[in-house]
């Protein structure tokens, strides 16, 4: 690690498709981005998918011999398998062998190494993930939490919204990002108990606009933090990804439908293409694990090289923003 | 027990034990310490869940095991571990094991 270039550790056996997809894009990493890259996995495994078998400069391989499965209990994984990879690559961050670590597997074996490994930040019960939500014309909108905690307590809901509100404001220069609470209705008194108990607490802190919905998600100007607990942001975020490939898929089929059709797609589809980037969670990706001493990008399970490759752009951005330190200051002291 | 374990017990007693726990677990929770006693219940009193639950164990491993080498929890216990009390008293058969 220099002073100057930033050094992700990757989790090279987490995802369905790694280590292919992942080692990949590491390599795509190190070749478009200034950042070194410590890939942690099975050497072997990991060299298998290493053209030519050469690992490049700015490329170093950690061989490790345990992985946590999808369908492992994340806390206790992350507790016992000390040479686990995600493990290894959150120890990473901990030791200052690395400024970010990445993961595309099991999102809570993720956050279980983050937390066990790097530490939280003081006023922070839990990690909060957050995933930012391309809004056209404007910002990304930011929905915490998207799936690190599914049972959350009101006060947590309040942490998350404050570190939502400082990531809206680091990573993208929002001065005074407005917060709203996820809810069934946008009037005071819609919700369950969760809900109801939050917006009271909500009430104190600023910049916050009451309820808002789902159909709030992607348009500009109501909210731009989303507030939830991490069982219904999952179930967002998981909905607005279903919903926007349906609708490409829907496009792609009427362009294919008709001679005219196909005709106007040599033209239309190359505009589409480009649009439709702003909004494919392989390029835009990388959700943020909030709350950790150490920056943490989890990638979703079915990431390809180009994701690896966007993880490690906003692992970049938000080393570079000191997204922990500013977190640590603003959030220790609103406690 | 690892064989390497050795302790310096001195007057590392139940007491000062549930000082450790009280003291990290509010850290942990983010909670005040003053609602933690002996029988508070992880789970149902105190809303601690597996996540917590092994982040105490991990940073009391941390801080007993500066005065006491190789402490650790063994993980199949864990599941006993019900109540601030279970803890204190596990941590104290554990030493007095090793003493």
């Amino acid at each position: 690690m220099t002073a100057d270039r930033i050094t992700v550790a990757i989790d090279a056996m987490g995802g369905d498709n790694a280590p292919g997809e992942i080692v990949a894009g590491a390599m795509a990493t190190v070749a478009e981005l200034d950042v070194a890259v410590r890939l942690y996995g099975r050497a072997e495994d990991i060299m298998a998918h290493v053209p030519g078998g050469r690992v490049p400069d700015g490329v170093e391989v950690v061989d490790c011999r345990e992985v946590i499965a999808m369908d492992d209990e994340p806390a206790a994984a992350a507790r016992r398998m000390k040479d686990a990879s995600v493990v290894r690559a959150a120890q990473a961050v901990r030791d200052g062998d690395a400024d970010a670590m990445i993961s595309a597997g099991n999102t809570g074996a993720a956050m279980a190494a983050a937390l066990l490994r790097m530490g939280r930040i003081r006023g922070i019960a839990r990690p909060a993930i957050a995933v930012p939500i391309p809004v056209p014309g404007s910002h990304p909108q930011v929905l915490i939490d998207a799936g690190a905690t599914v049972d959350a307590a009101p006060e947590w809901l309040v942490q998350f919204a404050r570190m939502g509100r400082v990531y809206a404001r680091v990573r993208w220069g929002i001065e005074e990002p407005s917060i709203g609470l996820l809810s069934n209705g946008e009037e005071e008194g819609k919700g369950d108990t969760l809900r109801k108990t939050v917006f009271d607490l909500l009430r104190k802190e600023p910049g916050f606009v009451g309820n808002v919905e789902g159909s709030d998600l992607m348009r500009p100007g109501r909210a731009d933090v989303f507030v939830t607990d991490g069982f219904t942001g999952n179930i967002a975020l998981k909905s607005i990804e279903s919903a926007l490939r349906s609708l490409a898929n829907l496009v792609f089929s009427v362009l294919e439908s008709t001679e005219e059709a196909r005709a106007a797609s040599t033209t239309v589809l190359p505009m589409l293409l480009e649009a439709a980037e702003a909004y494919d969670p392989d390029l835009t990706g990388g959700a943020v694990l909030l709350g950790v001493k150490g920056v943490c990008v989890i990638s979703h399970g079915s990431s390809t090289a180009p994701a690896v490759v966007s993880a490690a752009r906003v692992a970049g951005a938000c080393v570079r923003a000191g997204v922990v330190q500013q977190l640590r200051e603003t959030v220790t002291d609103a406690g | 027990m690892p064989a390497e374990t050795h302790v310096e017990r001195g007057d590392f007693g139940p007491d000062d034990v549930l000082a450790v726990i009280r003291e990290r677990l509010a850290e942990i929770l983010e909670i005040d310490d003053d609602v933690i006693t002996r029988e508070s219940s992880f789970a149902g009193d105190l809303g601690a869940d597996s996540l917590a639950l092994i982040e105490l164990v991990e940073v009391l491993e941390e801080d007993i095991g500066e005065r006491t080498v190789g402490f650790t929890f063994d993980d199949e216990d864990l599941a006993e571990l019900h109540t601030v009390g279970d803890a204190v008293d596990y941590v104290m058969a554990r030493l007095g094991a090793a003493g």
